[in-house]
């Protein structure tokens, strides 16, 4: 649709996401998708330049891919989701001829991995070990509790369980008691466990260019797995340069010479910063899209313009807003979850479609009357958008949610 | 462009969702048309909102050419506004998802825009899109008037609120009289067909006339069509032309000669054969008749000719108790059925009158009782609903229909037994009244409804005739059991299930024109086509007329030939009209048979010679959206006469331009 600049980069998308695409399309970078053959079709009808790729198949053909981009004229790869970030890597360590982006792909890849570069960086994490089965779990619990000088018959501080591999809240559990620990089916080890801290969880999306901060957003989780708004309140703000003086420690550690990351830090009562992980594509929970309500520039765009060896400083500068002061109000959005064992349909509470900060609502009415039950985070049916002028309404109004049935 | 109301009127929550409709509908522009429909909901969602506010309507309206532009329709089956059928705006509405909900009000209001010359959409003109709206205002009076039904109530919640704001909305923008003078037309139209059901039109009936009392304007010549209409179930005869109620009528009746009384009879049945409307009031005197010693007006009151007389003498008691227990002023329409009832001569077969008697003091199962009284209420007793159900099927047999259920097979399978095996529906209705149960064969197996789960119509159908009420859950589960049987046979079912489902008298010999493994047409189309002529045309089959209703399959099209869906009718007979077309009349058990089908090809319902409740088309027309049709296997030889090539040419290519045009054989 948008005309494209032959002085700019050719990029390649790994992975189909409509709304990528159609950022993309709208945008002045020639583009090529990589997706899986389900999404052909629809590619071809619709005239979206697409070469299918299996990204489950990881093997000796890998090299294949990246030589038919390089044929192709493609400068750089971008990758969308969490399963095509190593393919990424190894693209790029061929059309960019370096052989270190493959490597650190794979720190992105695995949590454990990730934690132990960061800790070796000088970077501050909480207590974390892999796990290889139940007893281990039970083994970290306890020992963490003890270490916390708790007594028999204390409630158990929690600890974090968490896949290697998977991207957000996927496989995201929280084990308080031993019992917690019989629920956890065997094909989720090997799998990492983190201490539980009693602070301030929050993510940041930076985009990055020549070691350089070019935007740096602070997402505000009201609760994990529930509900998040951009920009932050003051009282996370106000935690900025830390913020970004820890996101430099990254930019070094993990030799990052452009792109986009998306890590989670705690923020402990004390006032110190723990860092979580960090993954290389696009955040979950539609922070993309709140970004763009927020701000009004597209991040998928600014992320091509991150990776694209082409792109000037003069158009960077261009290009963003300027941080927080330039935000046009707070866009959150809350993933709903039936509160019912038992439902009927969808009607959205009054209390919400009556608020002025209330946007819309993505749901559907069910297909199913019983709800199965919540195994691990994130796996909400459906997100509801808000917007408004004040933060900490949008964040009161966000944990409000939470005590609403939206399935009756 | 944008939203552009002035500021004192738009109250605080009007603006915010100004602001965040105006963000989604920013969000809608800028996207792709590959991703328009990732952006689509948000506003559909904002402008569900948005209708339920004051000024909600207004506000859609002036941003309908922009949300078209905007590509709000792009992908969907609202895309060409030139193809929209009125009369699946009603569907939509009932059935659709509040999304789809909202797309078919911007679609109005989007035509609303067209019709006040305030945007352009190519392929529709100005007079089209009035057309339109005219047509769906007319068809929507229960939106209009806030009639809709208390299940449509639920379903649509708050939404149903909006729906009423619009059509008062687009009825402020079309006027009255211009719907009025299509709606009486729509009426006159539907009549003509004598559906068993016509609570519908009774309600439009009773619109128009407080309209006209309400002394809206002129409305020329439709004033005719509609003084008839409304005379006819109000005002039927020189008694009652001012609509006294009933006790004054009867007081009146108290005072009358003879001939007067005689001139009352002859005005009611005129009116009701003339309308195929029955007046409260004739429900009335003809009680009065009974209870005051008047019966011999009874042949008049009723229109009978020298049969139905001579069954109504020959029946006198049987009759007598069934207008003293089914005729009240709540079952009026009822009067008509046992009109044509007594003119069928069905009377004369032997097991229809004590079959009669057994359904008279038939018990109802609670079941039962509790489907009749869900549909129709308490007005008279399920047990007098059914009977009155009963007689009007009897004598109608081409009235019934499916109302809005996905159950044509049912339908149609009712009415060919009502039309040719009427003891047998008997027995079914007294079986499923009173035991919850009927009981088929197939294939030699025994198949019980009792015990199967639920087909087609999950929900007990609440539109319906009370027949049907009754009796289509049942014959959809034994019909669905069967379905169930031919799994895995690899051929369509049809071929096994309509003989034994309907009765012997299906041929057992069986056409179809699709091959079912690719769904794609036959390479031999043609000799399927030859076969049907064969089978069928008088003039190639050796002049035989159809003996027995048949069962058989179209494939619907819609207005712009494109292939609907597969589709159960009847045929019923073939025969030339008064300008010599050769004609198939059909039974269609959709409840109103005059369809476009494209290319053309529109069903009629009146005008070439139909009997009431009969569709007929062109035999060529015909033939060419059949896709399924039964014969006998010993047929006539008729090899010898030659069938015309250009004609059956003519036919396949009508179907490859519609329905088969994505089924092309691969090679023709």
């Amino acid at each position: 649709m948008t005309k494209k600049n032959p002085d700019k980069g050719y990029v390649a998308i790994l992975g189909w996401s409509l709304n990528a695409i159609n950022a993309i399309e709208n945008f002045d970078r020639r583009y090529i998708i990589v997706a899986p053959q389900w999404a052909e079709d629809y590619a071809r009808e619709n005239g979206i330049p697409f070469i299918t790729w299996d990204f489950e198949r990881l093997n000796e053909s890998s090299m294949e891919i990246a030589e038919k981009l390089k044929e192709e004229g493609v400068d750089v790869a971008i990758p969308l989701f969490e399963e095509t970030v190593e393919w990424a890597g190894a693209i790029n360590a061929v059309l960019l001829k370096n052989p270190r982006l493959m490597n650190q792909s794979m720190l992105f890849r695995d949590k454990a991995l990730m934690k132990r570069r960061a800790q070796l960086g000088g970077i501050r994490v909480g207590i974390f070990e892999e796990a290889n089965d139940k007893t281990d779990v039970i083994r970290f619990l306890r020992r963490v509790n003890q270490a916390l000088l708790k007594l028999d018959g204390d409630p158990d501080d929690p600890i974090h369980l968490k896949a290697f591999d998977k991207a957000g809240c996927l496989g995201h559990r929280v084990v308080r008691t031993p019992d917690d620990v019989d629920n956890i089916p065997e094909e989720e080890f090997p799998a990492l466990m983190e201490s539980h801290l009693d602070g301030w969880e929050f993510a940041v999306e930076a985009f990055i260019k020549d070691r350089k901060i070019h935007f740096l957003n602070i997402s505000e989780y009201v609760t994990l797995g529930y509900s998040v708004f951009v920009p932050a309140t003051p009282d996370l703000e106000k935690w900025r340069p830390q913020v970004v003086a820890e996101i430099e420690k990254l930019i070094e550690t993990f030799d990052i010479d452009f792109g986009f990351i998306h890590p989670e830090y705690f923020v402990t009562s004390d006032g110190k910063m723990y860092f979580g992980e960090v993954a290389y594509r696009p955040p979950g929970f539609n922070a993309f899209e709140l970004i763009e309500r927020a701000y009004g520039f597209n991040a998928y765009q600014a992320m091509v313009m991150m990776f694209d060896p082409k792109t000037t400083d003069e158009e960077i500068k261009a290009f963003f807003p300027r941080e927080v002061v330039d935000a046009k109000g707070h866009a959150g959005c809350f993933g709903v979850y039936p509160r019912r064992r038992v439902i009927n349909e969808l009607r959205i509470p009054e209390e919400t479609e009556n608020d002025p900060y209330f946007e819309f609502h993505e749901l559907q009415s069910p297909m199913q009357n019983k709800v199965p039950k919540r195994s691990a985070f994130g796996t909400h049916w459906g997100l509801v958008y808000f917007f408004g002028d004040d933060p900490y309404r949008m964040r009161d109004l966000l944990k409000a949610q939470e005590d609403l049935d939206y399935y009756i | 462009m944008n939203l552009n109301v002035e500021p004192a009127a738009a109250d605080k929550q009007t603006q915010l969702l100004q602001e965040k409709l105006e963000s989604a509908i920013g969000r809608l522009e800028r996207a792709s048309l590959f991703a328009k429909l990732n952006f689509q909901t948000q506003v559909l969602e904002l402008a569900g909102r948005m209708i339920l506010l004051p000024g909600g309507v207004q506000q859609l309206y002036a941003l309908a050419p922009r949300l078209d532009d905007a590509g709000l329709f792009y992908g969907t089956d609202w895309a060409e506004p030139g193809a929209l059928l009125p009369r699946l705006v009603n569907n939509t509405l009932e059935q659709g998802s509040d999304p789809l909900v909202m797309l078919e009000c911007m679609s109005e209001l989007r035509l609303l825009a067209i019709a006040n010359g305030e945007y352009s959409h190519e392929g529709v003109s100005v007079e089209q899109a009035r057309h339109f709206l005219t047509q769906v205002l007319a068809l929507n009076l229960n939106h209009l008037f806030g009639t809709a039904n208390e299940a449509l109530r639920t379903r649509l919640g708050k939404l149903g609120d909006g729906i009423q704001a619009l059509f008062q909305y687009l009825l402020d923008h079309i006027g009255f009289d211009n719907i009025l003078g299509s709606l009486i037309d729509e009426i006159w139209r539907i009549l003509a067909q004598r559906p068993i059901q016509v609570g519908g039109v009774k309600t439009m009936v009773t619109q128009i006339a407080l309209t006209l009392a309400q002394g809206v304007g002129d409305i020329g010549e439709a004033r005719l069509g509609s003084d008839r209409l409304i005379s006819s179930l109000f005002g039927p005869t020189q008694g009652c032309i001012d609509d006294p109620g009933l006790d004054a009528y009867y007081a009146r009746l108290e005072a009358m000669d003879f001939p007067t009384l005689q001139q009352e009879a002859y005005g009611f049945s005129r009116a009701m054969h003339d309308v195929g409307l029955v007046s409260d009031y004739h429900a009335g005197y003809l009680r009065w008749l009974l209870q005051n010693d008047q019966s011999q007006l009874i042949p008049d009151a009723l229109g009978l000719s020298s049969t139905g007389l001579d069954v109504l003498r020959t029946y006198q008691n049987l009759i007598h108790k069934l207008i003293e227990e089914v005729i009240y002023a709540q079952t009026a329409q009822t009067v008509y059925g046992l009109a044509m009832l007594l003119e069928r001569g069905i009377l004369y077969a032997p097991p229809i009158a004590p079959g009669l008697w057994r359904q008279l003091n038939l018990p109802l199962s609670e079941q039962t009782e509790s489907a009749l009284m869900a549909a129709y209420g308490d007005a008279v007793t399920p047990r007098v609903r059914l009977l009155s159900g009963v007689i009007s099927l009897l004598g109608q047999p081409l009235g019934v229909g499916q109302g809005n259920n996905p159950t044509c097979q049912s339908a149609r399978a009712i009415s060919m037994w009502s039309y040719n095996d009427p003891d047998f529906l008997m027995h079914l209705i007294a079986q499923a009244a009173r035991f919850d149960n009927i009981q088929m064969n197939f294939e030699g197996q025994p198949i019980n409804s009792a015990e199967l789960a639920a087909g087609l119509a999950s929900n007990i159908p609440l539109d319906t005739d009370p027949v049907s009420i009754v009796l289509v859950p049942h014959l959809d589960r034994v019909y669905n059991a069967m379905g169930q049987a031919c799994v895995g046979r690899g051929e369509d079912p049809h071929r096994w299930i309509n003989p034994e489902f309907h009765g012997w008298w299906v041929g057992r010999e069986f056409y179809i024109a699709v091959d079912v493994a690719s769904g794609k047409l036959k390479n031999d189309y043609v000799s399927y086509l030859e076969q049907f002529y064969r089978s069928y045309h008088p003039l190639y089959n050796g002049n035989q007329p159809v003996i027995h209703p048949q069962p058989a399959g179209i494939a619907v099209t819609d207005s712009n030939a494109q292939f609907v869906g597969w589709h159960a009718i009847a045929l019923l007979r073939v025969g030339l009209d008064q300008n010599d077309v050769m004609r198939v009349y059909f039974y269609n058990p959709n409840n109103d048979s005059g369809q476009n089908w494209g290319d053309d090809v529109v069903v009629s319902t009146h005008g070439f010679g139909e009997r009431f409740g009969e569709a007929s088309l062109p035999f060529p027309e015909l033939a060419s959206r059949l896709y399924i049709f039964h014969d006998d296997p010993i047929q006539v030889q008729t090899d010898i006469i030659e069938l015309p090539k250009e004609e059956l040419d003519h036919v396949q290519d009508m179907a490859l331009k519609s329905w088969a045009a994505e089924r092309q054989p691969a090679e023709v």
